[in-house]
């Protein structure tokens, strides 16, 4: 199922319409030894599941101009992707994320701490 | 029933409503059958016609269920006479913009005999709108057979534009909230991706840290912001959450204060320095210490912190001397003339900040 074999270094999606909280992201998914693949928009993420599927995913919320992550939350969801929701919009987007039903990192966080979350979850899911 | 000739003219303006309504006595004239006997008979009556709730009965029994009683509220509310209204359907009072969902509320309510409150946007006499709180229901004959059906109507036109406003005051928060948490990312991740590429990650951290430490005290002011003063308890709890997740090891012993939104930058920076320190070196570095944080207003305008940690491993002062962060909130505290002292006793450490000021009486 995985787009790489248990040993290679796990592929962790990020989406994040943040330019800066994209690339810092990146960094640390990278400092612990994984891949990261950047998706600064809903489109841009499902291509790249398309293209092979990810391990793990970081997904921002609130994408701006009322876009959400829930397509492509739903999407990592048939594929069996786990991921974490990564957000600063609890309040707002409270139904929204119940729906989806993810753990939840608030933002700020420290980038260190979301990067071993998913990793972590990536490596779950390829155990089992 | 409506075909007896009404003697009094609709009462007009003000003034109206202190004279007696005989509505009622009118009402009773025209329906012999159905008495109001004795002293809650009078009282009934007085309160019918006396009071500011808008009150319509109807008659189911008849063709298109008409109004047959209508008291001086309502005509003061809706500007018809009762002469205008006795005898019509009561959906004379919607419009354009009323909605038909509610209405149906209303058709379905009538029909199974329930009681319903709904919101709806009524039309008075000449035209203009208001929000109507229509409370509705069946009224019983002591047989338990219908009779009536009431409906009270009351203006609640100001409520709802106040609600609308708060409404709106509540989503400009959130949306400021949702921005300035993302904007305290943007910068985290400026200064981590700054740090990477100088090759300074641990100093990157550490600033990190305590922008969040900042972050998250202001975060609980926004929602009051306008209010010009901050309640103090949320934002130091919010400040210090992360370092006690379980909310075991950190007690808050301070009264309910409101300060001025400034402080609570020092104030959050100051209690994330303490918690750093208390990880590093005091009661939060095993799993055993706790802490107690009080908090008291001073005289003059005063603001003081204690902060006592006990019951962690038996600490040394450190060989550098003050943490470098509580040496940055020492500073901090001097330039508006308060203070930080700190002692490393044996039981525990031990600090005490003074604010000069914390915003009520400057």
């Amino acid at each position: 199922m995985s787009a790489t074999n248990g040993n290679a270094a796990p592929v962790i999606l990020i989406l994040e319409d943040e330019a800066m909280i994209l690339l810092e992201m990146s960094f640390a998914i990278e400092d612990h030894g994984a891949e990261a693949i950047q998706a600064p928009s809903v489109r841009s993420a499902l291509e790249a599941i398309e293209k092979a599927r990810p391990d793990a995913a970081i997904l921002d919320v609130n994408l701006g101009r009322n876009t959400t992550c829930e397509a492509v939350a739903t999407r990592l969801g048939e594929l069996n992707v786990p991921f974490v929701l990564h957000s600063g919009d609890l309040v707002r987007q409270g139904e929204l994320i119940a729906r989806i039903g993810a753990e939840v990192i608030p933002k700020p966080s420290s980038s260190d701490h979301v990067a071993s979350r998913a990793i972590a979850l990536a490596r779950e899911t390829r155990e089992t | 029933m409506t075909d007896e000739p009404h003697e009094t003219t609709p009462p007009t303006g003000s003034q109206a409503s202190m004279v007696f309504d005989d509505s009622p006595n009118r009402f009773r004239a025209s329906n012999v059958e159905q008495k109001f006997d004795g002293a809650s008979g009078v009282l009934f009556e007085q309160a019918m016609a006396q009071t500011r709730m808008a009150i319509v009965l109807a008659d189911p029994a008849q063709e298109d269920m008409p109004i047959v009683f209508v008291n001086r509220a309502f005509t003061e509310l809706t500007g018809y006479s009762e002469d205008e209204v006795v005898g019509k359907n009561c959906r004379f009072l919607q419009g354009e913009k009323s909605d038909p969902a509610v209405v149906a509320r209303i058709r379905q309510a009538l029909e199974s005999e329930d009681v319903v409150v709904v919101e709806l946007l009524n039309y008075r006499r000449d035209g203009t709108p208001f929000w109507n709180a229509l409370h509705l229901g069946p009224i019983y004959s002591t047989e338990g057979k219908l009779l009536y059906y009431f409906g009270s109507q009351w203006d609640v036109s100001d409520v709802r534009a106040a609600r609308a406003e708060e409404q709106h005051a509540k989503m400009m928060a959130r949306e400021l909230s949702h921005r300035m948490k993302n904007m305290f990312a943007v910068i985290g991740g400026l200064i981590t991706v700054t740090g990477r590429t100088k090759n300074i990650r641990e100093e990157a951290a550490e600033i990190n840290d305590r922008i969040r430490a900042l972050g998250r005290a202001f975060e609980t002011t926004l929602d009051e912001a306008s209010r010009g003063s901050v309640e103090l308890e949320p934002a130091v709890k919010a400040v210090l959450t992360p370092y006690d997740p379980d909310g075991n090891r950190i007690r808050f012993e301070g009264e309910s204060l409101r300060v001025d939104p400034n402080v609570i930058s020092t104030v959050g920076l100051a209690m994330h320095e303490l918690a750093t320190n208390a990880i590093k070196h005091g009661a939060l570095r095993e799993q055993t210490g706790e802490i107690t944080l009080k908090w008291v207003a001073q005289a003059d305008d005063g603001l003081e912190f204690v902060w006592r940690e006990s019951g962690g491993p038996t600490i040394e002062k450190p060989e550098c001397g003050v943490g470098s962060g509580l040496g940055i909130i020492d500073n901090l505290l001097k330039t508006v003339g308060g203070s930080l002292e700190h002692d490393w006793q044996p039981g525990g450490f031990v600090a005490r900040i003074s604010f000069p000021h914390h915003g009520r009486a400057s």
